[in-house]
């Protein structure tokens, strides 16, 4: 049920690619019990613009690291890494796909957040990322992220 | 079948003789009238199947009123009587109610922005659903004649691919938004005549850009690839994913004085007319008795000295990512040029008036 609906949501973002040149990005969320791990889907296209904006440069997982982050709600940032990044496309449009590590401070329940998030959207104005959270039942959106806003109240059911 | 190829290639000539670059003013009185328009929509039910009455006519409430969409109807599917459904004499009592509730530069953007599907249609090989066809008529609630006691709130909804007109009737405040509009292509010819469905909104935008391009503030920071406030992909919980409608409302909107364009105030009485005109473009489709409100609640000289214009990119709109907007106390106007879906190296607009206060009438609350 999980897979199925987070596939037809990836489907029909692809779709809306494919018929729509400005694709969104999704961001699926999976609580663990020591932390949250993130799948983020980011297309290609809309992240060129963003990296052209950022004069740093740099691997694309140095420059998540640096417009991605996570705090408790009282403002105690948490440790975010990068496992990994591969491409994928979907329909006629590439998106990279990175695999994110949330990790609280020792002791602070990984369920409640401040997500914070203008990887793509400190450039486009009209990108919007969709938050989800995965669970057994199926998926969950929790909240959309577009400019000026950069910042997400996260609670897991 | 023979009368409706009949009446199309009347339709049809008469729109090759319309001027493509009609201009869209303010029109004064006549049509938009709720009751004209629901005895309409009556005249028109009573032509209709059952289940075709079953797809008009909907509740009035949130779910019902957020499905628009700017993407084709393979990717978000529409409910309402589709217009190419219908025979001859359903067509014409349709038309009696696109008459009643459009001013002529509402209705001239309906048959423009279908006859720009239809050439689409050509290159629709996956297939996504370019269609003038697959556009829908809904009536949202009971549409009232202004009888006593049938004074609830009720919605007209009328559109497809490239255009949602969502008219409010008997809301807090008269509704006609969120209203999108787009195009592509641009330009086209069909059986010998040309067609600019945006060139009135297009070119009083671009002039607008111009205009104020010199003046600080002016251009907005950021990249644009499609309008900020439109309808979004999302999902709802534990049900089937959905999207491309208008779930991100109620929208919020910019605040305070950066990084919104330059006031009205500050322009030069040349500039502020063409504020007026940009603004009276997006806000002459629907009947003047619709409009008219809305038109003086925007340009009365307090409202209009407190809106922001900005632009980005190219102002004539030969480039993509170019972008024009209007930001005022309730009006919010937007205009983007995007690469084409069928042609990518050729442009197509997207196009948006949505007002702060009164979107769905001021009625609908998520």
């Amino acid at each position: 049920m999980r897979a199925a609906g987070l596939a037809v949501l990836l489907t029909l973002l692809a779709t809306a690619a494919g018929a729509h040149p400005a694709p969104n990005s999704l961001l699926k969320l999976d609580f663990r019990a020591t932390g949250v791990h993130a799948e983020y889907w980011v297309p290609v296209s809309e992240l060129a613009y963003a990296r052209a904006a950022d004069p740093r440069g740099g691997r694309f997982a140095d420059y998540l690291l640096r417009h991605v982050g996570a705090e408790s709600t009282a403002g105690v940032p948490w440790r975010v890494s990068v496992d990994g990044v591969r491409e994928a496309t979907y329909a006629d449009h590439p998106y990279l796909v990175a695999d994110l590590e949330l990790q609280p401070p020792a002791g602070v329940s990984p369920r409640v957040f401040v997500l914070l998030d203008d990887a793509v959207t400190h450039e486009v104005r009209n990108h919007v990322v969709y938050v989800m959270a995965r669970h057994e039942a199926g998926s969950e959106l929790l909240g959309l992220i577009q400019y000026p806003t950069r910042r997400l109240e996260v609670a897991a059911r | 079948m023979r009368t409706a190829a009949f009446l199309s290639l009347l339709f049809l000539a008469a729109l090759a003789t319309a001027a493509p670059s009609q201009s869209c003013r303010q029109v004064a009185g006549g049509r938009g009238d709720a009751a004209a328009i629901a005895t309409a929509v009556g005249e028109l039910r009573s032509l209709l199947t059952e289940a075709q009455r079953s797809a008009l006519d909907k509740p009035f409430g949130y779910e019902s009123a957020i499905q628009w969409s700017n993407l084709p109807i393979g990717v978000v599917p529409r409910t309402g009587l589709r217009l190419g459904d219908l025979d001859a004499r359903q067509t014409a009592a349709a038309r009696k109610v696109f008459d009643a509730a459009l001013s002529a530069c509402g209705l001239k953007l309906l048959d423009e922005v279908r006859l720009a599907d239809d050439w689409l249609t050509a290159y629709d090989k996956r297939p996504i659903g370019w269609s003038g066809g697959n556009y829908y008529l809904t009536v949202l609630g009971l549409a009232s004649t202004g009888d006593a006691g049938a004074k609830s709130p009720w919605m007209l909804q009328l559109g497809g691919h490239h255009l949602a007109y969502n008219f409010t009737f008997n809301g807090h405040l008269p509704g006609a938004t969120p209203l999108f509009f787009g195009s592509e292509p641009i330009r086209f010819e069909m059986k010998g005549a040309t067609y600019a469905p945006l060139d009135a909104q297009s070119g009083a935008m671009s002039k607008l850009a111009a205009a104020i391009a010199a003046q600080p503030g002016a251009r907005l920071s950021g990249t644009f690839t499609d309008v900020v406030k439109g309808v979004v992909v999302s999902g709802t919980p534990g049900q089937q994913m959905t999207g491309g409608v208008d779930t991100g409302f109620p929208q919020s909107y910019p605040e305070g004085t950066q990084d919104r364009g330059v006031l009205v105030s500050a322009l030069q009485p040349a500039q502020r007319q063409l504020a007026r005109e940009a603004i009276e473009s997006f806000a002459s489709f629907p009947g003047g008795a619709i409009s008219a409100p809305l038109l003086a609640a925007y340009l009365d000289p307090k409202a209009l000295a407190a809106t922001y214009v900005g632009y980005s990119g190219d102002t004539a709109l030969g480039a993509r990512g170019s972008y024009v907007r209007v930001d005022g106390p309730r009006a919010w106007m937007e205009l983007v040029v995007q690469p084409a879906i069928a042609h990518p190296e050729e442009l197509h607009y997207h196009a948006l008036w949505r007002d702060k206060q009164s979107d769905y009438g001021g009625e609908i609350r998520h």
